[in-house]
């Protein structure tokens, strides 16, 4: 008699609370829904989710925005096709295009250029003077990330091999705690983690130098194949947002700076300076033979991202690289350059 | 559960009360085996079949080509992320092992105390309820603030997942100890040291051993949570390094170990709670 009781009351409120999950987003039933996978860094991304410019020039979609933590997980979502849109890091993308993820997306922008946001710092008095010097030494990165790709990078251009090193992979609040405690010599990190780094250390390098020399390490828009093939206006439109974010952050830096402040835990303040440090393109520069290309040119990106791919091989986080051809197919060039400035 | 699993070892070692003697062995060896040989069958056909991405399902022969690669050197690579599979594994069961000790010692000490002191009971239980609701994944991120990186904050961890299911066990068969025994040595003049070592903690040690078996449970499935800072080398760090990069067929290996390692030590802990506590369901 009791149990039975308890399982009608046990029914009643799981029905209960099953109709009442909270979700301020409100999705219209009647639209098809554009899911957006973004990470909270300060970039075109957040400007256009705060100042809803999707939602205005795409009236007839509703629009998800979801957080990720890192372009692993991004990854992974666009292999359970949980995602349209994402950005994500040029190693976790390399790895998504290679063997044996394979998954079906494009690169349709670049969404910022590593600069001085993210650096390896020694921390004072490990009596690190430069990379060299990192032998034997602990070396915190958090592990997948373009961090990571850059701290080895880094290490093979000094000749120091990841095995004389003791990596360790730390998150980038965890590399703060640890690097407060002197658990670790060194780290690679970026912004807001880094600025506090900075207070106590010596950078070594930054990735801006890298790229200079190279390896740069790229943050990329990506949209699964099967969705531009069914949505390409959408896929414009959303180009078309980019491209007006990046004039926004070049052009009004201190409205982007707020509207980004208004989605992430910072001040408007420390926004601008971290903008002022990452590196952003011109639509121009989107569309010359640099990075995408034009129509039916896939640019220099692919030779980056095969570039990566090899490291990658090398380094033993993927199986092989892929061919260029790969990801030359892999760059969505439709109607750049014009569909930028339309 | 535990009851039922102890009561059809216990058939084993009388025949008579199955009625077909040979049926008995048979049917224990050949279902679970069954089982098995049909979860890789399912398993094979779903690869194959190509619905899912091999991300998701990857076939049986990569993971255990995952399996060999992990366990040997190949192409001048040792096993996974410089280390062998058992290496990652031995260091998990020895943070597993320090954990454990630490959390059931201190488990016991206060599960004896909170019960036989009142009092004591009524400050403590609030708190041990309270760390034991906590998922440890809520507060790894302080003690990696107050106790580092290395494997301070992990046994910390396995030990806080061990110490609440020890203590709340022991404490409810310390409760639970006949109050006409406790009686009974005190009427014989038995000091209440005497009444808690020979009366309270034989009474109480079975279902003690029940609560040991759950607190290495709770350690065991905390282990991914206690290695996601620096866990490598450990199971742990390798399940969340591999999933990093999308790797299923080392993904699925890591969890294997860990299920197995887990089935083995569950056994031997049963086989140690039959010989120390022969009494269990019998006073």
């Amino acid at each position: 008699m009791k149990i039975k009781r308890l399982a009608t009351i046990a029914m009643i409120v799981t029905a209960a609370l099953s109709g009442c999950a909270i979700d301020n987003s409100k999705p219209d039933a009647a639209k098809p829904t554009v899911r957006i996978a973004y990470q909270a860094d300060p970039r075109g991304d957040l400007v256009i989710k705060n100042s809803k410019w999707l939602e205005e020039a795409l009236p007839d979609y509703n629009i998800k925005w979801t957080k990720f933590d890192s372009g692993a997980d991004i990854n992974t979502a666009f292999i359970a096709k949980q995602v349209d849109f994402g950005s994500l890091g040029s190693s976790p993308v390399a790895r998504g295009l290679s063997a044996p993820l394979n998954i079906p997306y494009s690169v349709a922008f670049v969404l910022e250029v590593a600069g001085d946001n993210e650096a390896l710092v020694a921390r004072n008095g490990s009596g690190i003077e430069s990379i060299a010097d990192l032998k034997g030494k602990r070396v915190a990165t958090p592990f997948a990330s373009t961090a990571h790709y850059s701290l080895l990078a880094a290490l093979a251009q000094n000749g120091v091999s990841a095995s004389d090193v003791q990596l360790v992979d730390l998150q980038p609040q965890a590399i703060l705690a640890a690097w407060e405690r002197g658990d670790i010599a060194a780290a690679y990190s970026w912004l807001p983690t880094l600025d506090q780094l900075e207070k106590n250390g010596k950078v070594l390098i930054t990735s801006r130098q890298l790229a200079d020399t190279g390896k740069p390490t790229l943050v990329l828009g990506a949209v699964s194949n099967s969705f531009a093939k069914e949505n390409p206006k959408v896929v414009d439109v959303w180009r078309q947002q980019q491209a007006r974010a990046l004039n926004e952050i070049k052009t009004d830096p201190d409205v982007a700076a707020k509207a980004i402040a208004a989605e992430i835990a910072l001040s408007p303040d420390d926004v601008s300076q971290q903008l002022t440090k990452a590196v952003f393109l011109t639509p121009a520069q989107e569309a010359s033979p640099e990075w995408l290309g034009t129509d039916g040119k896939p640019g220099n990106l692919a030779d980056n991202l095969e570039t990566v791919s090899q490291f990658l091989a090398d380094q033993k986080q993927i199986p092989a690289p892929a061919p260029l051809s790969v990801f030359q197919n892999a760059i969505y060039t439709t109607g750049l350059p014009d569909v930028l400035t339309r | 559960m535990n009851r039922v699993q102890l009561e059809t070892a216990g058939d084993s070692r009388n025949g008579s009360r199955v009625p077909f003697g040979w049926r008995g062995p048979l049917t224990r060896a050949g279902l679970p085996v069954l089982s098995l040989l049909a979860f890789f069958a399912i398993w094979q056909f779903a690869a194959a079949s190509g619905v899912w991405n091999e991300t998701f399902i990857p076939f049986p022969s990569t993971v255990w080509r995952a399996f060999i690669d992990l366990s040997t050197v190949h192409d001048g690579v040792r096993g996974y992320a410089g280390y062998l599979l058992w290496e990652h594994l031995y260091m998990t069961l020895r943070r597993v092992l320090a954990g454990v000790i630490i959390g059931v010692a201190l488990g016991v000490l206060l599960g004896l105390i909170m019960g036989s002191i009142r009092w004591v009971r009524s400050i403590v239980e609030p708190w041990l309820t309270f760390l034991r609701t906590l998922p440890p994944l809520a507060y790894f991120f302080l003690l990696v603030i107050w106790l580092g990186i290395d494997e301070a904050p992990k046994v910390t961890l396995l030990a806080l997942a061990a110490l609440p299911p020890t203590a709340v066990a022991t404490t409810a068969a310390v409760l639970a100890a006949p109050v006409a025994l406790v009686e009974a040595a005190r009427a014989l003049g038995a000091t209440r040291w005497d009444v808690v070592k020979d009366v309270v903690v034989p009474s109480a040690l079975p279902e003690t051993f029940t609560g040991v078996r759950l607190a290495v449970g709770m350690a065991y499935s905390s282990v991914v949570a206690a290695e996601l800072f620096n866990g490598i080398p450990g199971v742990g760090g390798l399940v969340k390094d591999a999933s990093n990069y999308n790797n299923t067929p080392v993904v699925l290996v890591g969890i294997l170990a860990i299920g197995i390692s887990g089935l083995i030590i569950d056994g031997l802990l049963r086989g140690i709670e039959r010989r120390a506590a022969p009494w269990r369901g019998k006073v």
